[in-house]
């Protein structure tokens, strides 16, 4: 089976929002929701000051807290390694927020936010929350685009290689920074890149074995 | 905080302390205090103090969290992940505390003095102190959090909650019941030490976290929340109290002046939740330069 996951390349990404912009339209996410995020800070001082610009989504991880703390087994890790939220069973606790040392899954409290405050849903809006429904009181999270995926292998498609059958923010990256595919295939693009790029992960110290990786 | 500035910098916890998040911070008071005075009330063998801790928890500690859930109504899943999860763990001791305390106040009223009553005495008991605790796990496991990393952090829920049931329990004992209120004072005071160096402990152990458990100790101890670190935890929760309760060893106990204890204890303990609820920072995702 594999094991799904991204490289991020540090040194391409130009901080364009697209990643961000495009996932919140393909999942028809409500304006204060964030599956794909840009973090950027900076380290040094003036006149020697570094920029970072880190794309961050969920990191699938291998050993994701969100999943061993969710008391009610909504959050799970499916065998190709994306967790996803089953949000029939999920309670609304929040302790995977809590959980989460990178602060990736999002409590949708209310569907009652719009784009347009106080002029109701657009069209856009509307078709959204029929296509793509968040049952409010529950938690949601980014999953890799798990439905492109499941459909694109239904028809022999290969994750990573075929823009159907891959997540949408590694299509719509304009400089190319995003590549997706089988981190336990050791021939794939990704664990090359992984491999010869000295791929890094956000906190290895927590133990989760993230299955995003950044290069730079 | 400005949003640019999400996880790129130390970044606050507001999720269980703010808008809704206060339910849950009301939630774990009242757990370690009925749990707490469960214990206490055991000691002294009081069954009012026992049937007030097993309201507190019923109706208080679950109502908070049943309110705060985003879907109420699937509760019960809660308890389907004990192997992994310390909420589910939790959620059992609750379902527990509440059952086996039914049976024993029951055997209590109707059967007193049986062996029953000892067994779901000790078995209530046992789930007390797990009920008072499970939350310090809960936080615990938390590793983005540096704050929270720390062994101590069951230790002084469970120390505060029976501080807390012992502050219940003067009131009880004023109002009436049969408790030994000289060794309730003499606990109190007993426990207020304990407090005091559990505390100093527990926020020495976090500087020894990193940068951010360091940022959360100082925002606790001269930062924004040290009127609620000082005031609410140390004045009145330590200090004030212990001062009276250390008078009144020498003159003898009176009445008005330990209500004044009680009130203080009270608001040290919700004070203390406060601060570990809102003191809490996640570790920035990027290098920084702090």
């Amino acid at each position: 089976m594999a094991r799904w996951g991204m490289v991020i390349d540090l040194k391409r990404c130009i901080g364009c929002y697209s990643c961000v912009i495009i996932c919140k339209q393909d999942h028809f996410l409500p304006p204060d929701m964030f599956w794909n995020r840009l973090v950027i800070g900076e380290t040094g001082e003036y006149p020697q000051v570094t920029k970072h610009v880190y794309p961050v989504l969920c990191n699938h991880c291998k050993e994701a807290p969100c999943v061993k703390g969710c008391p009610s087994g909504a959050m799970i890790k499916r065998d190709d390694g994306i967790v996803a939220v089953d949000s029939d069973k999920c309670v609304g606790c929040t302790y995977c927020v809590i959980a989460c040392p990178y602060q990736q899954p999002v409590f949708h409290a209310s569907n009652s936010a719009a784009y347009f405050a106080g002029q109701g849903l657009t069209e856009l809006e509307v078709i959204g929350k029929e296509l793509y429904p968040i049952q409010p009181g529950t938690v949601v999270k980014c999953n890799f685009c798990a439905e492109r995926i499941d459909e694109g292998l239904c028809i022999g498609l290969k994750p990573g290689a075929d823009r159907v059958a891959t997540p949408s923010c590694v299509n719509n990256c304009p400089a190319k920074a995003r590549i997706f595919g089988d981190l336990d295939d050791p021939n794939s693009r990704i664990s090359v890149l992984v491999r010869q790029r000295k791929g890094f992960q956000l906190h290895p110290e927590f133990g989760t074995d993230p299955s995003v990786y950044y290069i730079s | 905080m400005q949003p640019y500035e999400w996880m790129a910098q130390d970044t606050p916890q507001k999720l269980w302390i703010d808008g809704k998040g206060v339910l849950v911070w009301f939630a774990e008071v009242f757990g370690a205090l009925g749990g707490g005075l469960y214990v206490v009330s055991l000691y002294f063998n009081s069954l009012e103090g026992m049937f007030i801790s097993w309201l507190v928890v019923v109706t208080l500690k679950c109502g908070f969290h049943f309110a705060h859930l985003g879907r109420p109504f699937r509760v019960w899943r809660l308890a389907l992940k004990p192997r992994t999860s310390w909420l589910a763990r939790g959620f059992i001791f609750l379902a527990l505390f509440i059952g086996f305390g039914a049976v024993q106040l029951a055997i209590s009223l109707w059967l007193p003095g049986t062996a029953w009553e000892v067994v779901f005495k000790v078995a209530t008991g046992i789930m007390a102190i797990l009920v008072a605790a499970y939350t310090g796990f809960v936080m615990n496991y938390v590793n983005g959090i540096p704050f929270w990393n720390s062994a101590v952090l069951p230790l002084l829920f469970v120390s505060f909650g029976v501080l807390g049931g012992l502050a219940v329990i003067t009131v009880i004992a004023v109002l009436g019941a049969h408790v030994d209120i000289r060794a309730v004072v003499a606990g109190i005071r007993l426990l207020l030490v304990v407090n005091a160096l559990l505390m100093v402990t527990y926020l020495w152990s976090a500087t020894y976290m990193g940068p951010t458990g360091k940022r959360s100790v100082e925002e606790l101890v001269r930062g924004y929340l040290a009127p609620v670190l000082w005031g609410g935890v140390v004045l009145c929760g330590i200090v004030i109290p212990f001062g009276i309760v250390s008078f009144y060893h020498f003159v003898g106990v009176a009445t008005v002046p330990l209500l004044i204890v009680v009130a203080c204890v009270m608001i040290g303990v919700f004070s203390l939740n406060y601060c570990l609820l809102k003191g809490a920072l996640y570790r920035p995702l990027i290098p920084t330069s702090t």
